[in-house]
């Protein structure tokens, strides 16, 4: 997905020629090029795609230390809550509110090193993108290894009812939306983490074991956290900074980053159509860049704080490949 | 270990409700200061709660 280097631009531009000489050659197809599903012949298709990727070049990379200092210190100071609350030196309102925030926006931390935008895997500081990955997602209990996986996976099949682990997060309205974030967490569904740790005992292979063990291991710390707290006069406090904040965070994420700019899902597969633009009530910032995910699938190197500048800057060619950017 | 570890997982709920329902219980009405029915001790009716709700949890493979 990432497009390093020319032979990244290369290789985009030959997959494109090929998609529509493989039209051009189906039984009855005429021997002069054919029109995409856009209305646009290969050539149109092409010099779009030459000039998005040439656009899309400038959002790339940039300064990603605010993720690291993010990520790190929200961590820390929620780490920090524990033993405050022990100490009875915690204002508990205020930690809850906070620990809410951290658990939502370490999954923006987490997804940019998902796609290794903190460092790449052959830099020397590959680990620090490994690490703010791991912490970022410990206050949802959703391992760093199987996020990372489960997330691709979702690249690479978004919007196929049965390969995109995301699917379950489909709903007809915003208010089903939200409760279905919810429904699909109950212990008997197939939805959400629970679909996640099937797929990856389907997959098979050594990383998707390892997920497997990564989110046993923290969901059994989870569990034993919460009834050692409760036993110990604490499970208010462990509600309240973990708990909670948790699901809180949970329902929110699976809301903005799943279902808010893939719905509707139906049929949509298509690398202009399986995200949409939108307007968010909440706005850009609090909707977790999500308006312009679009930008995201299809230039996953972009950072998400870049993606709305990157969106302004594609508008023209978007419109062009069909894209509905009527909404912002 | 596997087996063991999914039927860990499958009694999870019922565990919860015992482990951390219970108490969180508990400790709520300990806070708002309010007695448990029937002269029981506060934890006595957190685990009649929570036990139950658990175990439904657990074989209805959903909370509500």
């Amino acid at each position: 997905m990432a497009l390093d280097g020319m032979a990244g631009e290369a290789h985009l531009l030959a997959r494109e020629g090929a998609e529509h000489d493989t039209r051009a050659r189906s039984p009855g197809g005429a021997a002069i090029p054919l029109l995409g599903p856009d209305g646009l012949d290969r050539h149109v298709r092409r010099d779009l795609r030459k000039q998005e990727i040439a656009v899309a070049r400038q959002f790339m990379g940039g300064r990603m230390w605010p993720y690291v200092v993010a990520a790190w210190g929200c961590f820390a100071v929620w780490l920090s809550f524990f033993p405050l609350a022990v100490m009875h030196w915690l204002n508990l309102p205020l930690a809850f509110v906070l620990s809410c925030i951290f658990a939502t926006g370490g999954y923006v931390t987490s997804h940019e090193a998902m796609h290794s935008n903190i460092a790449r895997p052959n830099s020397r500081h590959y680990w620090i993108n490994e690490w703010v990955g791991k912490v970022s997602t410990i206050p949802i209990v959703f391992p760093f290894s199987m996020a990372r996986l489960m997330h691709l996976e979702h690249h690479y099949h978004c919007n196929d009812p049965q390969k995109d682990p995301d699917y379950s997060d489909e709903a007809p309205s915003a208010l089903k939306a939200w409760y279905k974030t919810w429904y699909n967490r109950q212990p008997g569904v197939d939805g959400s983490i629970h679909a996640y740790k099937r797929i990856l005992a389907e997959m098979g292979t050594p990383e998707a074991a390892k997920a497997l063990r990564d989110t046993l291991k923290l969901q059994l710390l989870f569990m034993a956290v919460l009834f050692a707290m409760a036993w110990g006069g604490y499970a208010i406090e462990a509600a309240l900074i973990w708990w909670l904040p948790r699901h809180v965070g949970l329902s929110y994420i699976r809301f903005y980053l799943s279902w808010a700019p893939h719905h509707p899902r139906e049929g949509r597969t298509g690398r202009y159509e399986n995200t949409k633009v939108f307007k968010s009530r909440l706005g850009h910032v609090l909707s977790m860049g999500m308006e312009t995910h679009l930008v995201h699938h299809l230039y996953p190197n972009i950072p998400n704080h870049r993606t709305k500048e990157a969106y302004f800057a594609l508008k023209p060619i978007l419109a062009q490949r069909g894209v509905d950017t009527s909404s912002l | 270990m596997e087996l063991a570890l999914r039927k860990l997982f499958y009694v999870m709920p019922f565990l919860f409700g015992i482990g951390f329902i219970a108490p969180l219980i508990a400790q709520t009405m300990a806070y708002w200061d309010v007695a448990a029915p029937f002269g029981m001790s506060r934890i006595a009716f957190g685990l009649m709660i929570g036990a139950p709700w658990g175990l439904y949890a657990m074989l209805r493979g959903r909370w509500i």
